[in-house]
């Protein structure tokens, strides 16, 4: 039941609910984690239960907020589906918002599929309006919040969840949930398209929980979509700096904006420079390339020949690529090792500098396969077999 | 805040709840009272409770959902009124019934309560929340019911109870303080009440039970005083007899005095034969009647102890076969009754008469009287009667034994003493007649009757 598939959900609603609930289950993406689709579970009927067929009306909707999991019933009448739905906000007991603020419960249209998504939208602006208001327990974390609003960088992306940890303690707590303003538009499309989900929006998340009132105990977290992550390096791009103590929040987001812009303009950059290098390689050595990635330039495979010795140069270039100084591996044509492979040797260190440009590493780079390939051609002649 | 509801109204709005295919909801008509308990204990001087008692005697299902509201929860007061019409005032709250849901008030359910509680003008409205849950494979069924009071920051469930159902510890049935709005019920008690309630409206049965307690508690206060002029009228004639005791007491000192004088004066002459002793019964009889009630009080004053039954044995023999003076015979006690207490008591003359005459043989004979007579072994005087009885009829011979016998059966002693009561003429047959009462009561006075 926790775990239930859309579409399963969707078979055991009643018909006439059904296409309210597929826009949410198929499309729903309500706030700023749009990673998290919508959840559907508890699936119930209000009518008695001897009546055939799907009759389910009434189910658990699963929300993402701020880093939180909202479980609000919504409930149907089957019988009447024209009618609009009621709802239990699960633990949020005081959370009453008013109906005039919530347009499409007023003029309910049961034959428009997306009202019922509609609506969980303006139900969730007003429960954010509502914790808002609870931030005002905390004057520190209000003024935060104010500071916040006020950055139209931030303000608008923003979503607050606060309430009290511990009844007992009364121990307040906060989460802030920003919405980074990074441009995410200029990542080659090659880094972006290599992961098995659907993607959806590329979106950078800070998550920002305060622990106490005080902000004394703050820990921030940085989430990216499962593309972004990739394309930056994976979750080892994901080092933040802490949040220093009696900081605040509007110096210490952009901060992390700049940093993650900064690592999404070297990757950028990187991808052009890795572009450059290998447009230099072709150039050089012309007839000698025998194959390259074409699309994220990462490999490149040169088929060269000295005195008559035939030899392969596998160039790997690495994500922070100029940075990183590229893999030259070298492997003879003619000769196998014991394992049947053909015998190569890698060199990582070589003269190398990141400050030259394509051209520079081009010509260095042949001027160190002529010095190294006497070595290498010993050393084949001696370990491998013919 | 305590809550009840009636079982009949808690069964009809699940059957209304129930039967519907959707969601159900209806208004709880009742009302409100204050109870307030003092309770005194040893440790504080008291203390003062004050509860709200809610009480749920009927409910108005709505017919349809969204009736008296729209979509945004905003209540429409002219449907309001014409689903409710002059039930309004009675309104004490308001239910819902929603399946496989969660205890809790729902949003527009609150929305409406809170237009509810401002347009009913009821402060503390209850809601009353339903909720049948069942489980995957319809194998069980429960029905939960939570009463809120949601206008309460705190303590918002209240618990209902539902009298006559749950508590198997209770023996009696709990009537309610519901009040029966049938109208059905009203026309019928209303033709058919004047045989059971007068215009007052009391039971009529109380009425005449309560008149028959009056008529017995005034035929008591009579009694009361009836007994307390008999007592007196009692007390007076006691004295009398005491006073005619002492005279007769008297009298006889001095007629004993002359008697002995004259005797003594006869014996120094002649002999007197024993024929002379035994003169007609009733000369020796009388004289000793005579001598034998002055003898009764005499005893009190000159021996306390009464005589032992072979002293009276002795003086018995003494009397029948020889001519014992009749100062000795008048001195002789009376034989004590079997279980007869021997109190040397005054009693009646009449009792005196058959004592006397059964100190002879008759009494040692036949001690105990015969079981036809109803006092047989009793301590009061009149078993000492039928004694009485049975020597005066043996003294007199055959000839009085069937008579005897015969009154024996079923004559009382009053009518014996009476007819034997004729031979006394010092003893005024009103006292006789009084002091035969008497010997019937188990007192001083019947005891002292029999003895001497």
């Amino acid at each position: 039941m926790n775990n239930m598939s859309p579409e399963v959900a969707l078979h055991r609603i009643s018909p006439e609910l059904r296409p309210l609930l597929c826009s949410v289950v198929r499309n729903g993406r309500v706030g700023l984690d749009s990673t998290n689709c919508l959840r559907v579970t508890d699936l119930k009927t209000g009518c008695t239960s001897l009546t055939p067929g799907p009759s389910c009306d009434r189910f658990k909707l699963h929300i993402p907020y701020a880093g939180e999991t909202l479980k609000w019933d919504i409930i149907f009448n089957a019988r009447y589906p024209e009618l609009p739905p009621d709802f239990i906000f699960g633990e949020d007991a005081e959370f009453l918002p008013e109906p005039s603020e919530l347009p499409h419960l007023v003029h309910w249209d049961a034959e428009n599929p997306e009202c019922l998504l509609q609506l969980v939208k303006e139900l969730i602006q007003q429960y954010h309006q509502y914790q808002c208001q609870r931030l005002r327990e905390s004057s520190r974390l209000l003024f935060e919040y104010d500071s916040l609003l006020e950055d139209p960088n931030y303000g608008r992306n923003m979503e607050i969840y606060a309430g009290r940890k511990n009844s007992w303690t009364g121990e307040f707590s906060a989460r802030f949930l920003l919405k980074l303003p990074v441009d995410f538009s200029n990542i080659p499309i090659y880094l972006l398209k290599d992961t098995a989900l659907d993607p959806g929006e590329d979106v950078a998340l800070l998550s920002v929980s305060f622990e106490d009132a005080e902000a004394t105990q703050v820990f921030p977290k940085l989430y990216l979509s499962p593309s972004i992550e990739h394309a930056l390096g994976g979750s080892s791009a994901l080092h933040i700096p802490a949040f220093p103590s009696g900081g605040c929040l509007i110096d210490y987001v952009p901060q992390v904006c700049q940093l993650l812009t900064n690592k999404v303009q070297y990757v950028i950059q990187g991808y052009h420079k890795r572009r450059e290098y290998i447009a230099a390689f072709l150039s050089h050595f012309g007839m000698g390339v025998v194959e390259y990635d074409a699309e994220g330039f990462t490999k490149l495979t040169l088929l060269l020949m000295w005195k008559d010795f035939c030899f392969l140069v596998h160039v790997d270039l690495p994500l922070y690529f100029p940075r990183d100084q590229p893999t030259l591996t070298f492997q003879s044509v003619y000769h196998f090792t014991n394992s049947g492979q053909l015998y190569s040797q890698v060199q990582k260190s070589y003269p190398y500098s990141p400050r030259w440009d394509g051209n520079e590493m081009a010509k260095r780079a042949k001027a160190y396969f002529k010095s190294f390939i006497p070595q290498f051609q010993e050393g084949a002649f001696a370990n491998g077999k013919l | 805040m305590a809550a009840s509801i009636s079982g009949y109204t808690f069964t009809s709005v699940c059957y209304h709840s129930a039967n519907s295919n959707s969601d159900h909801e209806g208004f709880l008509l009742g009302d409100v009272r204050q109870e307030e308990t003092v309770s005194i204990s040893d440790t504080q001087i008291s203390s003062a409770e004050l509860l709200q008692v809610v009480e749920i005697h009927n409910h108005d299902p709505c017919a349809h959902l969204f009736s008296f509201y729209d979509y945004a929860g905003k209540i429409n007061e002219e449907n309001l009124n014409s689903i409710l019409k002059d039930r309004r005032k009675n309104v004490i709250g308001w239910y819902r019934f929603r399946r496989n849901t969660q205890q809790q008030m729902s949003f527009r359910e609150q929305i409406i309560h809170k237009q509810l509680t401002q347009l009913l003008g009821v402060p503390d409205l209850v809601f009353l929340l339903f909720s049948f849950i069942s489980t995957a494979n319809s194998s069980t069924h429960a029905l939960e019911y939570v009463l809120f009071r949601p206008n309460r920051r705190y303590n918002q469930r209240i618990t209902l109870t539902i009298p006559n159902l749950g508590n198997t510890s209770q023996q009696e049935y709990k009537v309610s303080s519901v009040p029966n709005t049938s109208l059905n019920y009203a026309k019928v008690i209303k033709e058919h009440g004047a045989e059971f309630f007068d215009k007052d409206g009391v039971m009529k049965d109380i009425r005449t039970i309560f008149q028959v307690y009056s008529a017995l508690q005034d035929k008591v206060q009579a009694v009361c005083g009836e007994v307390e002029q008999s007592e007196r009228v009692k007390e007076k004639i006691q004295e009398d007899v005491n006073k005619l005791k002492q005279q007769i007491a008297l009298r006889k000192r001095k007629t004993a005095e002359e008697e002995r004088r004259l005797r003594e004066a006869q014996n120094a002459d002649s002999h007197s034969t024993p024929e002379e002793n035994t003169e007609p019964p009733e000369a020796s009889l009388l004289s000793r009647i005579t001598f034998h009630s002055p003898s009764a009080p005499e005893r009190p004053s000159t021996s306390p102890n009464p005589p032992s039954y072979t002293d009276l044995l002795s003086q018995d023999d003494s009397l029948l076969s020889s001519s014992s003076p009749p100062t000795s015979a008048a001195l002789l006690p009376r034989p004590q009754a079997v279980g007869s207490p021997g109190h040397p008591t005054p009693g009646p003359l009449g009792m005196g008469l058959g004592l006397g005459l059964g100190l002879g043989l008759g009494a040692i004979s036949n001690p105990v009287t015969t079981p036809s007579t109803p006092y047989l072994g009793n301590g009061d005087g009149s078993s000492s009667d039928s004694l009485d009885r049975h020597a005066a009829g043996q003294e007199d011979d055959e000839d009085d034994d069937d008579d005897d016998d015969e009154e024996d059966e079923d004559s009382s002693e009053y009518e014996n003493l009476v007819s034997e009561g004729a031979h006394l003429p010092m003893v005024s047959a009103s006292v006789l007649a009084q002091g035969r009462p008497a010997a019937l009561s188990p007192d001083g006075d019947a005891r002292g009757s029999q003895t001497t």
